[in-house]
């Protein structure tokens, strides 16, 4: 009969399902010495490539041993849901790829474990190898470690050599002078406009850059603190007047006429890229994007240095990629497991030079300081910002495509594309942030 | 009211005033059809411009003015994809989930349709009710429970595990088939009932064969609808050789920078076999929906 | 959906019928709806209670939580970004559902003129947009309308007096999401409405014509009322479906004004896989699932009022 023959069929198939799952949980390479660590991270684009040409050396150096398998997922909400998903039933990888400003939410949902001194000792892995904020960044309310950074990737100020030099910008060292101090900067573009080049393209429609260069202008004055230690957003009103005082400097960018409103992140690239404007702020991971052209010879003498100091000391926006392992309910990652992670980690830190040529600056001091990452430019013209870098509030609600970014995309940009008065701009995402604090 | 049933020239039995109106009509007619045409050029134009945009190298994507038709022909928003990813695996996921999902829906929507439209039996009420109810209900409210269920049956990262959740996205196929079945006229039942036919037969021998029109349509439609599913095949995915188009298409990118042509590529391969599927039978379901209205004519 | 020509029941050749062959039919009943009912209980009925006991609770998106009652529900009466995303979802709904159907309706009378080659070329036109997911045609339409580099922005030029950030524009934002939507999805009205057309048969616009009835009587006393019940049932699909609507706004509205943008099902979502809010989102859903059941039962009953006039 028909129902009793696609009810065996069925049964077939859970059969093979089960059974496929299974093998899928064993590991194929259960037969062999070899182990395998399996690996997400949500690497695409120009990093994705470097990424994989790092697994793929690291495979080849550990034949026989251990494997890393690789899956790349989509960037975003969808990666650490997928994540916190997976380790509440006990699924998941044995390593993952994380944003160091998604760790504190990440620790809340129980996503990420501990990782002890111990194991960082018994793999190589010393606090005094990173940057102090970089390291603490990764740590809990607890003071205990819950990631291992792999690198600072920052905002920085791409330049177009010879527009500068037209406009006498320029120094003799190749990079441009006068830009420092808010008063300057602005005269600059004066400069710049006057001889018919847009000055300043910036990603106008994007939040997210909204959020990264308000924070470096916010965190450039003496004092200023976004997140206060009683989880208080823009607390008192000496914040409140050095926010609103960031977000009217780059509303003046558009009002001046130097930066066009609105522009779409890729827009706001081909623009520089065309060479209709002179200067772009955007990540450091487009500087692939500049190398890759002018090896075509498609574009001009470009730079990259640090953003400007505005106001009262250097500082600039930035995050870092890191290493977690997932706490897996019920199916934790085997301490062996977790020794191999750390090793490989490790080794990654070690061999982050290459990563390096994605833009990013290497999170371990040994390759910053090293005589091959002085070479590689431009990296080496803005890895001062290292030292300086302010990395996101820590709070459940900052992060990668966090209420923080979706603010500063509902509060900074309207507000620097002149839709929203700078102060009241400010005091609206004052407390719309606040109000979402449990 | 006169219906001219035989041949003459029907000009020969009406008013001249009649007449003048129908030539009128005429070129209404004409012109309607003209409009029909330019807008149906003109609803196609976005889809033309996008695949334009693929064939032509970034440099030319973001020049000034406008290129109809490209100056330099590349296919280098493709190769990338085509060749340094598993995109041959991800079709297959694609496309053995997605067919799947459509075979047990149609079956299981048919019957279930069947006997909600022609049987009698206690709960038939409570049924229809639940299954409007359920159509009413959005898809990412549920995505987390089902994920739960998935990882408890083992069926995380599995061909299984993606179909199953996926069997109750449709409800309206329900629906539709219940519409279809009641306007089958009664007649047909009575007779064959008449003859010995019990209700399995009823179904294969005399409703399903006369709905086959809107059986094929709802085919396409569920099969469109399941291979262009991202969140859940995402969800459940562990690993990238489990990825169908959708989803492995997301990490696609082999540069940053200035990507539209590429971005659309992507896009592109993941929507394109459907199309080229429809377009080969397009004829065949088109006629088959509007045969299926003219039976019940 | 009722066709045109009304189907009747004769005189059953039986006056009562039989016990056995109730029986039979319940037996038949059982063996056609078993596999729907136990994969519907399975992966419908059963998550939905969980999500609607998840709504009762104060629990993160995916773990235990407490028992707090109907607070979740006080919560979003309150909450300011739950009546912007219903005002926004109602907005689309309007922008989307009338103009896809009657557009359908048109664009359905005009292909059906046609015959041949001619006519399945333009209805693919019109349908092919239907078959492309969702960020084929975010990437066609952000890019066409791009204020940089966009083909369409000389048009908008034309109206606006420069180029414009359309999806960045507030007041634009909604009526471009259902321009596109609409350029998407109406093809499948179109279809539905072919289907319907083809019903009506064409000896009453014969003898209409004859009657000397111009061609907008004919559509007003002839193929409006005839084509009611497609147009009843694509406005309530469609009604039920733009409810729903999440991609396109998500999606178009990413990295900008997005509180202002958003939709319900955005709401949700961002509660559930943003904030970890399980418990608040279930309970939004669920208000978004008896929003959706009020006015897709008040649309059907107000039309099936007019049509019956």
């Amino acid at each position: 009969m028909f129902n009793n023959g696609r009810i065996a069929v069925i049964r077939n198939i859970v059969r093979a399902a089960l059974l496929s799952s299974a093998l899928l949980t064993v590991g194929v390479g259960g037969a062999l010495a070899e182990d395998t660590i399996v690996w997400w991270d949500f690497l695409g684009g120009g990093d994705g490539v470097r990424m994989k040409a790092l697994i793929d050396q690291f495979n080849t150096e550990h034949k026989g041993q251990v494997q890393i398998q690789a899956t790349t997922l989509d960037w975003g909400t969808p990666f650490y849901t997928k994540v916190q998903t997976s380790t509440a039933v006990g699924q998941g990888p044995d390593v993952m790829t994380y944003h160091e400003s998604r760790i504190p939410l990440g620790i809340t949902t129980g996503a990420l474990s501990v990782i002890t001194p111990e194991e960082q000792a018994a793999s190589g892995i010393k606090s005094s190898d990173f940057e102090p904020a970089n390291w603490k960044q990764a740590q809990g309310p607890d003071g205990k470690q819950y990631a291992i950074p792999l690198d600072i990737h920052s905002i920085i100020l791409y330049y177009n050599k010879d527009e500068l030099k037209k406009a006498g910008l320029l120094g003799d060292d190749g990079k441009p002078k006068g830009l420092d101090g808010a008063a300057n900067f602005d005269a600059a573009l004066a400069a710049l406009a006057k001889t018919g080049v847009t000055p300043l393209s910036i990603p106008t429609a994007d939040g997210a850059t909204m959020w990264r260069i308000f924070y470096t202008l916010f965190n450039q004055q003496n004092g200023a603190q976004f997140l206060s230690a009683d989880n208080k957003f823009l607390d008192g009103d000496a914040n409140i007047a050095d926010a609103t005082k960031a977000l009217t400097e780059m509303n003046s960018w558009v009002k001046n006429g130097y930066t066009p409103a609105k522009t779409e992140y890729p827009a706001s690239i081909a623009l520089f890229t065309s060479g209709k404007a002179a200067m772009h702020i955007n990540g450091v991971w487009e500087v692939p994007t500049m190398v890759d052209l002018q090896k075509k010879g498609q574009l001009f003498d470009w730079g990259a240095i640090q953003i400007p100091v505005f106001y009262d000391h250097a500082a600039t926006w930035a995050d870092s990629h890191s290493f977690a392992i997932p706490d897996r309910k019920g199916n934790e990652v085997p301490a062996a497991k977790r020794k191999e992670v750390l090793d490989m980690i490790h080794w990654f830190n070690e061999h982050s030079l290459s990563w390096a040529g994605g833009g990013h600056l290497p999170a371990f001091a040994p390759v910053r300081s090293s005589d091959d990452f002085k070479n590689l430019k431009p990296n080496s013209d803005y890895s001062s910002l290292a030292a300086t870098a302010v990395f996101d509030p820590v709070s459940t609600l900052a992060g990668v495509a966090s209420p923080v970014y979706d603010a500063a995309g509902n509060y900074l940009m309207p507000g620097m594309n002149g839709e929203m008065d700078p102060a009241d701009a400010i005091s609206q995402m004052q407390s719309d942030l606040q109000g979402q604090v449990q | 009211m006169t219906a001219a049933t035989d041949t003459a020239p029907i000009a020969a039995t009406m008013s001249p005033r009649q007449y003048r109106t129908i030539k009128a009509l005429d070129i209404g007619g004409l012109i309607a059809t003209i409009v029909t045409v330019l807008g149906g050029i003109c609803w196609a134009f976005p889809l033309y411009w996008g695949v334009i945009t693929t064939l032509k190298p970034e440099e030319d994507v973001v020049k000034p003015g406008f290129q109809p038709w490209p100056e330099h022909f590349t296919l280098d928003a493709y190769t990338h994809v085509i060749f340094g990813t598993r995109i041959g695996q991800w079709y297959v996921n694609s496309l053995v989930t997605a067919i799947s999902v459509t075979i047990i829906v149609v079956i299981i929507s048919a019957l279930a349709g069947y006997s909600i439209s022609q049987l009698k039996f206690p709960g038939r009420r409570l049924l229809w009710w639940m299954i409007l109810a359920s159509f009413m209900i959005p898809v990412p409210a549920l995505i987390v429970n089902h994920f739960v269920l998935m990882s408890q049956f083992h069926l995380i990262n599995t061909w299984l595990g993606v179909i199953l959740p996926q069997l109750v996205y449709g409800p309206v196929t329900v629906i539709i088939y219940k519409q279809f079945f009641d306007s089958v006229p009664k007649e047909f039942r009575e007779a064959a009932k008449i003859d010995g036919a019990n209700e399995f037969q009823l179904f294969f021998r005399l409703y399903l064969p006369m709905n086959w029109g809107i059986t094929t349509a709802l085919a396409i439609i569920t099969f469109i609808g399941a291979w262009n599913q991202f969140l859940w095949p995402f969800l459940v995915a562990t690993e990238e050789p489990m990825f169908n188009v959708t989803v492995g298409i997301t990490q696609v990118t082999d540069a940053f920078g200035v990507k539209y042509a590429r971005d659309l590529g992507s896009a592109m391969l993941a929507g394109l076999p459907v199309a080229i599927v429809y377009l080969i039978f397009q004829r065949r379901v088109t006629q088959a929906i509007m045969l299926t209205a003219g039976i019940k004519g | 959906m009722t066709t045109i020509t009304e189907t009747t029941s004769q005189q059953p050749l039986v006056e009562r019928r039989p016990r056995r062959e109730d029986r039979s039919e319940w037996w038949a009943a059982l063996v056609f709806t078993l596999p729907f009912v136990i994969i519907y209980a399975v992966l419908f009925i059963y998550p939905t209670l969980q999500m609607i006991w998840l709504s009762l609770q104060n629990a993160p998106l995916i773990g235990p939580g407490t028992f707090n009652g109907i607070s979740n529900y006080v919560r979003l009466f309150h909450d300011r970004l739950f009546s912007v995303a219903f005002w926004n979802t109602a907005y689309f709904v309007l922008l989307s559902v009338i103009p896809s159907t009657l557009l359908g309706l048109f664009i359905a009378l005009g292909v059906n003129r046609l015959k041949g080659f001619t006519q399945s070329i333009v209805l693919a036109c019109f349908f092919l947009p239907y078959i492309l997911p969702v960020s084929v045609v975010y990437r066609i339409w952000l890019f066409m309308l791009d204020q940089q580099f966009g083909v369409l922005q000389p048009i908008i030029a034309i109206f606006a007096g420069t180029h414009m950030n359309v999806f960045r524009t507030l007041s634009l934002f909604m009526p471009a999401v259902a321009f596109v939507t609409v350029w998407w999805l109406t093809g499948f009205n179109v279809l539905l409405f072919i289907a319907g057309l083809r019903n009506i048969s064409p000896d009453i616009y014969e003898s209409a014509a004859l009657d000397g009835a111009s061609r907008w009587q004919q559509f007003t006393r002839i193929t409006w009322p005839l084509i009611w019940p497609v147009t009843v049932l694509v406005l309530t699909i469609q009604l039920i479906l733009q409810f729903k609507i999440f991609d396109q706004v998500y999606l178009f509205g990413d990295g900008g004004r997005s509180d202002a943008t958003m939709g319900m099902v955005q709401l949700i979502y961002r509660n559930a896989f943003q904030k970890n809010m399980g418990g608040y989102a279930a309970s939004a859903a669920v208000v978004l699932f008896a929003i959706i059941v009020v006015f897709s039962v008040l649309q059907y009953q107000l039309l099936k009022v007019r049509g019956e006039k």
